[in-house]
């Protein structure tokens, strides 16, 4: 493994170096440790994958894997590539199969990975075949550890990863459990967009309550989240998880508003169907935000529910994968204002496409200066959960457990 | 019953206003009540509806130029449109069903002209108040990574 030679910078909790976005060495090593490494990644909704024998694709860390239903009440996430030669053999994103099967050599594999035929094993005609050691049960295809929690497929490349639950802990377990709560899931949709950034910037983003009361002009002034409402931000012990939670507010001047160049109080919609918003969880939070580190954001907008997966593609890039999701048992009408609602998100929304943008900036911004810091100490230098949204202390509690899994740093 | 040459022209005029970036002019070329989506392939081959723009009126029409116009920040750029040949689908009374493949192309300060999206528009246009105006939109794209961002309409 790759060791790291940069020095993080004396102001630990209030800095961040430049280089942890750019440096090739650290992008390499974030793989091994951290995408490959003792951390839970979003695969799927189990409802994408119902039936045995249902799969689809996806990326992990850079990984191909498969994803499939392989019994009942079983899922199996494998690498999606060959054990023969690594072809990544299934190319499809979605399908129903009996087994996997690589088209190079025809080379054969159960839905939990498992080699069941290689042709011409014992050769033809008396010549060719396998060398007598050649035993099926050492070529499976690489299995991965998998969690299925509330209708959600989790998987991780570690066997040192705890289980899913004490991976969140108990705090966010609570946050968790408070959308997932075992219900059925449906899929209203996907997006799918590539950011020109680093993969932490998405994570620092939903993490950063602190410019979502600034940058997002459509929140701000029709009062979805903006720093003048009663609001939550919180870490987890380790640092690594986040959650932003808001109610919601009004479009009105009041001392904070007046303040806030950027809130217009001269706007209006033609027609509001997109904030015909209706409380659904049992307490008065309009908006949760959740980050599970590495891979993944949970967002409960108003009554927009996804899950946005991130892909990195290198220090410089990653795809982002939204699936939008509904209650299985949701009417035809709260389908439609989740739908609605989702104008708000994705490569196209009024508030997201803000955020892909200045990432793309961000990186724009500090890639050719790797050795210049930037700064996190809005709300102090502390590392603890805070009633407010005024605060980058969901960046640094992100960072404080990125050097440990890194370093020491 | 609308002819193919005022079709031609309603087209051309819808493309060249959203060229020119007269977002002002857009959400009238829609009748008052409407369909308005652009819509991932795979989303529209399942049968879900979720959207990447999605707008039932023309007043979400006028709330999504708002929305690009007074709310969202974004790097400045250039987009281009380019309509393959339109297909007449079906004719119903005075309303027509057309489809025509659209490639989006976006140009940003300092980089390569991008795709942004490669569609195929399936469109309901009917006559309404003295002119051509589309009831129904749905631009389906194939393109399974948006460069970023998607900005402007389709």
């Amino acid at each position: 493994m790759n060791t790291i030679s940069r020095i993080w910078p004396d102001d630990a909790n209030g800095k961040v170096p430049y280089w942890v976005y750019s440096d090739p060495d650290i992008y390499a090593a974030e793989l091994q440790r951290i995408w490959y490494g003792p951390h839970w990644l979003f695969c799927a909704l189990e409802a994408e994958i119902p039936n045995v024998g249902d799969f689809k694709t996806t990326t992990l860390g850079e990984r191909p894997v498969i994803v499939v239903r392989s019994a009942p009440t079983e899922v199996s996430v494998v690498e999606n590539r060959c054990a023969h030669r690594g072809v990544k053999f299934c190319q499809a994103r979605k399908g129903h199969v009996k087994d996997l099967l690589c088209p190079y050599h025809q080379w054969n594999y159960s839905l939990r990975g498992d080699l069941q035929g290689a042709p011409f094993r014992r050769g033809v005609r008396g010549q060719g075949g396998m060398p007598p050691d050649f035993d099926p049960k050492n070529h499976s295809l690489r299995k991965l550890k998998v969690e299925v929690v509330n209708g959600l497929v989790w998987a991780t490349f570690s066997d040192e990863t705890p289980p899913f639950r004490d991976y969140l802990g108990e705090r966010f377990w609570q946050h968790y459990t408070r959308v997932y709560d075992g219900r059925k899931l449906e899929v209203l949709g996907y997006n799918r967009q590539h950011i020109p950034g680093n993969w932490k910037l998405m994570q620092e983003n939903i993490k950063d309550p602190y410019h979502a009361s600034l940058l997002h002009v459509f929140f701000v002034t029709f009062g979805l989240f903006r720093a003048d409402q009663k609001s939550a931000t919180e870490v987890d012990p380790t640092g690594r998880h986040g959650i932003l939670i808001s109610r919601t507010g009004k479009q009105e001047v009041n001392d904070v508003t007046s303040t806030m160049r950027n809130y217009k109080n001269d706007i209006r919609l033609a027609d509001p169907r997109i904030l015909d918003v209706v409380k659904e969880f049992p307490d008065d939070d309009a908006v949760g935000m959740i980050t599970v580190f590495p891979s993944v954001v949970l967002q409960q907008n108003i009554n927009s529910l996804s899950i946005r997966s991130i892909v990195p593609t290198g220090p410089g890039g990653f795809d982002f994968h939204w699936t939008h999701w509904c209650y299985a048992d949701d009417t035809p009408e709260m389908r439609l204002r989740r739908t609605r609602q989702a104008n708000l998100f994705g490569p196209a929304g009024f508030v997201s496409a803000d955020d892909g943008e200045i990432i793309a900036m961000s990186q724009e911004g500090f890639a050719k200066s790797p050795d210049e810091d930037g700064l996190v100490i809005m709300g102090g230098r502390d590392i603890e959960s805070v009633d407010h949204m005024v605060t980058e202390v969901g960046i640094r509690g992100m960072y404080r457990y990125w050097r440990e899994v890194m370093g020491p740093l | 019953m609308i002819d193919r040459d005022a079709m031609r022209d309603f087209y051309d005029d819808y493309y060249t206003t959203l060229d020119d970036v007269r977002l002002e002019e857009w959400p009238a070329f829609f009748t008052e009540n409407c369909l308005y989506r652009v819509i991932p392939r795979e989303n529209f081959e399942a049968g879900y509806t979720l959207s990447t723009i999605f707008a039932e009126s023309r007043g979400m029409l006028i709330d999504r130029v708002m929305g690009v116009t007074k709310t969202q920040m974004f790097a400045p750029r250039y987009y281009r449109r380019f309509p393959g040949p339109l297909r007449i689908v079906s004719r119903d009374g005075d309303s027509v069903r057309t489809r025509h493949n659209l490639l989006v192309v976006q140009t940003l300060i300092d980089k390569k002209t991008d795709i942004v999206l490669s569609a195929v528009c399936h469109d309901l246009i009917i006559p309404d108040e003295d002119r051509l105006r589309f009831r129904e939109r749905i631009v389906v794209f194939d393109s399974e990574m948006i460069p970023n961002s998607l900005i402007y309409p389709a």
